[in-house]
């Protein structure tokens, strides 16, 4: 029970790796309180995390024995972003884990000049300043305890590029540069910044996750055929699971990494190592 | 060479400017802080509640009578049964959680079980919604308003009582641990619904609390912060509660009762917190109430009154101000009293009230020693010291047991002129009784305290340097025949045979050469009683002006070393010092303690005692693995051990501290030189009643960073206690009086029947004699002592243990002295060479300051003589009779003629006006090294020094001797020992002495 006793706020938590880190951390002990969008997006061609999902995601925690609430939230809307962290305020006072998880990964598939003005600017309103609108609204009760843990979930595409994926890349690096910059910050308080970088996840059916597959539409290949490209370039041999991020992120969220702050941990079978 | 300037990095101004490098040493509201300010209610439904309906109640309830936004009506899914114990701990979590200041100021959570039964929980703000309110808003949301009638206000604004955590008073006994506060613990205890009488239980409640608190904090007055059951405001009110323990159980229920009725006693938001805050309550059914999440006090208890006249109580306490030991003893205490107070018939006395039942007294006693034993020393192991000795003599003759600095002798050799010296004693007739030892520190001492033993008597040693009074009184008090000392020096008395150790150990040797030597009773088989002979006297200072004699027998010394010797490691290969006067029994511990181990003695000479450069050269030399000091003689070797370099040289292994409190901190220099690992540092506290020694601690790092006050356990086979003025037993935490107990309670005070029955008491407790000590001190819950001064007028100055009512008498014998008082002053808390005895004085008409102060001379040893004698016109008390120190005048200094005009500004001290026409330097002496030596006394003593006067007439001591003579030297001016300081105290006479070195070096210069 590594995290009992503490709150967290998961962004994107209806499916996917948001689903997964919410549950690993309520075996951990720790209370939710879970955000999603639960609704599609103009702009996004798939379909997003559902109100059904979310309170899926909330049941299965709560058969750890934890205390979980949810709330929908649209990170692009700044009074979205605040109500959702009074919720929490109110139902659990001040929070110790903050996981910035909620992002899309299309539109893309194209080149960088091919990208349209709506396109570039919905993937950094979500992916990159999405986690910086609720680290705004989330840090200050962390900074009021002096303690405190954000996990910004970035990607290998935070570290290096990707064909086709100017605006993803973009959002992902720049995680990066907000998790190092804000750790900064916020160290002489004693709360930690850190991103997770994961490699490519594999579409677990019982989250219900779909990143690969939406990528492998974006560039036009059979899923197969995608996860078999990637796997091909990871050393470990097999594509990332869900739960080896959550572990991850459970690490960064507990006391084990209290000197931990401003580093970008991958999560990759060893992708970035070449 | 081109020079390149590196630019500064992007931004790196800016980053450095946008945090502060550390965080901001305000503390912020933490979650113990916020869960101080909530309280919480939890109410059974036993049905299904609609959520959606239960929402719409609250939101009408809330936003009509609060006026605040719609709070959201949170639900969670507990994953078991109401009954199971996963359920109890899903709605403790919630109970416990506080709301945050920034968000409504209650929040309501329904927890549902898997059996259709919720539980609502809310939690609010305690200075905006009071109790009575939660308990409505919670019926409004379960039922609706028809049930629960009336507004649920009234809205207290916030808090002006908002208490800062760092002023509360942390109570004295709790022991807290600073590092672990906001963790808390609580203690469930119940009270008893009372046999008869009406008192309320309320009442009852504040009557248990008030008479445990009264005996912790060790005083009848009491301060207790009270918050009434149907407080609207939840604001305590402050009780100040007289508990009178001469008075009856029913005279103090219903000094309880009344202070606790009718209208509230003072907002207690006025006063300083009291530290304990009591928490009325009523139990109400199907409803668990949770006054506040965490303690708001440092001690606060809840207790909750049934309807069967009995309560619930808890005691919550923080572990920054208490123990989690002591907390649970205290809470306990609570319930043992109030059983007590519900049991008793109301007119017993309240002192019949006991703190401890039988077993948990016996549990305290156990913790403080009782019942532990020092290892059996092997079978024939003789009884007495000087019977050890021998058989050691006879073991390891030529084993080294003495050494002073022209003598060395072996056990046989030591053994062998003890017997001579003690066949000695027998021809002069001494063969029982006490003898007194008169004789300067050096071998010879020592043979001749082994001598008085061998010849089966008792040694009472006296300082050679004591006035002639006090060594007359002492030999006659004593009631000796024989004085082994010099009899030119030794004053004369009636009956008295004063001889020298040559003359005596000749007449022992012409004796045996005759053949008339009995038989030395170290040969013969010993009395299995033999220990019990008593082996020594030691005067100490007694609070009527006379000093009284201790009584210790042999078996005392042994049963010490035998307690000792396996933990601090004691054994032949051990070099110890005797460092001490043989008229204070910290020598008992260095020349026994070196002795009975086997090892090697060093006598150390008075003067290189006093000499601290001197005595670390000498521990150096002669390999000294086992040091005894005071505490403000350490200090002086400490630095005497900085100044002599990097590799100090030294093979001492253990310190023992005693005399004096040990200031754990003033050791910190020590450790930057010396690992714990390399020498052990072990502080013992003891008095001269309990033959030396009582406890030990080792004194590491770790207790200096802690300023830690304990002074250990209880040696093996000794026992400590601690107990109120009615004598009884104290549960760790509380303050009282230390009782010792076990092998080193010596037999009585020499003559004094009643002071030792008043001292030496037999304790119905253990059914063991038992010393009351004096001194103030609690035990920790470990077994520890921690020791808090003294009860009395008893004070230690530079390891001396003075009665300052000794000094008064000794004056008030002077002629023409009416009344007097004696006060100790320290100008520097912990630093010794800064305490200074002052006393003022009444005076008749033939009185002066002078005739005063050599009245006392002439009895009174140095250590004891007052620095200051002041002349006023009367005494200044205090309302209770006492003496009142703060209008006392400021002390005129040195005594001698104090209207005489002072040289106020020396040259050299920086406030030069020229020099002073009456200063009389002599005509040899310059005026520079004048003006310098002048300055630096004035400056170590405080005041304006002219060239007549004498150092230690203006309130110098021994430690600023060696602080005086190390500071001329860092000016440059040659090396003063402390003997030639001695002989030449007076300003002129020391400033004549220098000049001369000066010259003598010139000299040795030219001719070089």
């Amino acid at each position: 029970m590594l995290l009992r006793g503490k709150t967290a706020v998961v962004t994107g938590a209806a499916r996917g790796l948001g689903r997964t880190c919410a549950v690993r951390f309520a075996q951990e002990g720790a209370d939710l309180f879970l955000l999603d969008v639960a609704e599609d997006l103009h702009g996004v061609p798939y379909p997003l995390g559902s109100a059904a999902q979310l309170a899926e995601t909330a049941a299965l925690c709560e058969k750890h024995g934890v205390a979980v609430a949810t709330a929908a939230a649209d990170l692009r809307d700044p009074a979205a972003v605040a109500d959702a962290a009074g919720q929490a305020l109110d139902r659990f006072g001040p929070v110790q884990i903050l996981v910035n998880n909620a992002g899309i990964a299309t539109p893309s598939g194209k080149q960088t000049h091919e990208i349209t003005e709506a396109e570039w600017s919905l993937m950094l309103d979500i992916d990159l300043s999405g986690a910086w609108r609720m680290t705004k609204a989330v840090v200050p009760q962390m900074i009021e305890q002096r303690a405190g843990s954000v996990i910004n979930v970035s990607s290998t595409a935070g570290l290096v590029g990707y064909r086709h994926f100017a605006g993803y890349v973009a959002a992902k690096h720049g995680l990066i540069g907000l998790t190092k910059a804000s750790a900064l910050d916020y160290a002489p308080f004693g709360v930690r910044v850190n991103a997770l970088c994961p490699g490519s996840v594999r579409d677990d059916p019982l989250v219900e996750g779909r990143m690969l597959s939406e990528i492998a539409r974006s560039l036009d290949v059979a899923v197969g055929e995608h996860e078999e490209v990637f796997v091909r370039d990871q050393p470990m041999n097999a594509l990332i699971e869900p739960r080896d991020v959550a572990g991850a992120a459970v690490w960064l969220a507990g006391d084990d990494s209290r000197q931990v702050t401003g580093t970008a941990l991958t999560v990759d079978g060893g992708f970035s190592a070449r | 060479m081109a020079v390149t300037v590196s630019a500064p990095p992007p931004f790196a101004a800016t980053a450095d400017r946008s945090a502060p490098t550390r965080p901001e040493s305000r503390i912020p509201p933490r979650a113990a802080d916020l869960r101080r300010a909530c309280h919480s209610l939890v109410v059974r439904a036993a049905r299904r509640i609609d959520v959606a309906e239960a929402q719409g109640r609250l939101a009408r309830a809330v936003t009509d009578q609060l006026g605040t936004g719609t709070p959201r009506l949170w639900t969670r899914r507990a994953a078991a049964a109401s009954d199971d114990a996963r359920s109890a701990a899903v709605v403790r979590t919630e109970a416990e959680r506080p709301v945050h200041p920034a968000g409504p100021p209650v929040r309501v959570v329904l927890v549902e079980y898997t059996d259709d039964v919720a539980d609502l929980v809310l939690v609010a703000v305690r200075d905006r919604i009071s109790r009575e309110a939660l308990t409505r808003l919670a019926a409004q949301v379960l039922d609706g308003p028809e049930r629960a009638t009336g507004a649920f206000g009234p809205l207290i604004p916030p808090a002006p009582s908002a208490r800062d955590a760092a002023t509360r008073p942390s109570p004295e006994w709790g022991l807290g641990t600073p590092a672990r506060a906001g963790e808390f613990q609580r203690v469930a205890f119940r009270l008893p619904a009372p046999e008869a009488g009406t008192v309320p239980g309320d009442a009852r409640a504040v009557a248990a609390v008030s008479l445990a608190l009264a005996c912790y904090d060790g005083r009848p007055q009491v301060r207790l912060d009270v918050v009434p059951a149907h407080s609207p405001t939840g604001e305590p009110s402050a009780l100040a509660l007289t508990v009178d323990e001469d008075g009856s159980i029913a005279g103090h229920l219903e000094h309880c009762r009344s202070e606790t009725s009718g209208s509230p006693g003072t907002a207690a938001a006025t006063h300083a917190p009291a530290g304990v805050l009591l928490v009325l309550g009523r139990s109400l059914p199907g409803v668990r109430q949770l006054p506040f999440l965490a303690p708001p006090a440092p001690v606060t208890l809840y207790v909750e009154q049934q309807p069967d006249g009995s309560a619930t109580g808890t005691c919550w306490f923080d572990e920054g101000d208490v123990d989690p030991e002591i907390g649970a003893m205290f809470a306990g205490r609570v319930a043992h009293v109030a059983d007590q107070l519900a049991q008793l018939p109301g007119d017993s006395p309240l002192s019949a009230v006991s703190l401890l039942n039988t077993a948990e007294a016996a549990e305290v006693l156990r913790l403080g020693g009782l019942g532990s034993a020092a290892a059996e020393p092997l079978p024939g192991t003789p009884a007495t010291i000087h019977g050890r000795i021998t058989a050691t003599a006879r073991s390891r003759p030529d084993a080294i047991a003495l050494t002073d600095e022209s003598t060395q002798l072996t056990y046989r050799q030591l053994d062998e002129r003890a017997a001579a010296m003690a066949e000695g004693l027998a021809a002069l007739g001494a063969d029982s009784g006490r003898v007194g030892v008169c004789l300067d520190r050096d071998a010879g001492l020592v043979v001749a305290l082994l001598a008085v033993l061998k010849a089966g008597c008792s040694y009472v040693p006296m300082d050679s340097r004591y006035p002639e009074e006090r060594l007359r009184y002492t030999a006659s008090d004593a009631g000796v025949g024989v004085v082994i000392g010099d009899p030119e020096t030794f004053p004369r008395l009636d009956g008295v045979r004063v001889i020298g150790p040559k003359e005596l150990e000749g007449l022992g040797t012409d004796r045996a050469a005759q053949g008339s030597a009995r038989r030395g009773d170290s040969q013969d088989p010993e009395r299995a009683d033999a220990g019990a002979a008593s082996a020594y006297v030691i005067y100490t200072s007694g609070s009527t002006g006379r000093p009284k004699g201790v009584v210790v027998p042999h078996r005392n010394v042994t049963s010490l070393v035998d307690a000792t010797a396996p933990d601090l490691g004691l054994t032949p290969a051990d070099v110890w010092t005797l460092f001490h006067s043989s008229a204070f029994d910290f020598s008992v511990w260095e020349i026994w303690g070196a002795l009975l181990t086997g090892g090697r003695l060093v006598v150390v000479p008075y003067w290189v005692a006093r000499a601290p450069d001197e005595f670390h050269e000498l521990l150096a030399a002669e390999r000294v693995t086992v040091v005894s000091q005071t505490p403000s003689a350490f200090r002086q070797l400490i630095e005497a051990d900085r100044q002599s370099g990097p590799e100090a040289g030294l093979a001492v292994r253990l310190v023992v501290f005693g005399g004096e409190p040990l200031d754990v901190v003033r050791l910190a220099p020590w450790f930057t030189r010396y690992s714990p690992s390399r020498c052990r540092l072990v502080n013992m506290f003891g008095i001269t009643e309990t033959t030396v020694h009582v406890t030990a601690q080792t004194v590491t790092p770790a207790e200096v960073l802690a300023r830690s006050r304990s002074v250990g356990r209880a040696l093996p086979g000794w026992s400590v206690s601690v107990r109120d003025t009615h004598g009884r037993l104290l549960p760790p935490g509380a303050a009282g009086e230390i009782h010792v107990g076990g092998a080193g309670v010596a037999d009585r005070y020499l003559g004094r029947p009643e002071l030792t029955a008043e001292r030496f008491a037999d304790d119905p407790l253990t059914g063991e004699r038992v010393y009351r000590s004096g001194d103030r001190g609690r035990l920790r819950p470990d077994g520890r002592l921690d020791h808090l001064g003294r009860l009395d007028n008893q004070v230690k100055v530079r390891g001396h243990r003075i009665e300052l009512d000794e000094i008064r008498s000794v004056l008030l014998a002077a002629p023409g002295v009416e009344v007097a008082a004696v006060t100790l002053h320290q100008e520097t808390p912990g630093d010794s060479a800064s305490a200074r005895i002052d006393a003022y004085v009444v005076l008749g008409a033939e009185g002066t300051e002078r005739r005063a102060f050599e009245a006392a001379r002439r009895v009174l040893p140095d250590y004891m003589m007052p620095a200051t004698v002041t002349a006023v016109p009367d005494i200044p008390l205090t309302l209770n009779g006492k003496l009142d120190t703060s209008r006392l005048p400021r002390p005129r200094i040195g005594s001698t003629e104090p209207s005489a005009p002072r040289i106020e500004d020396v040259p050299g001290t920086g406030q030069n006006t020229g020099p002073d026409p009456e200063q009389d330097t002599g005509p040899d002496i310059g005026d520079e090294l004048a003006g310098t030596v002048l300055g630096v006394w004035s400056d170590l003593l405080g005041v304006p020094v002219r060239t007549s006067d004498n150092f230690f007439e203006l309130g110098g001591n021994s430690l600023l001797v060696v602080r005086l003579l190390s500071e001329l030297r860092s000016r440059g001016l040659p090396k003063v020992t402390t003997r030639q300081f001695y002989s030449n105290s007076s300003a002129d006479r020391f400033i004549a002495l220098v000049a001369e070195l000066v010259k003598e070096a010139a000299a040795k210069d030219d001719a070089s």
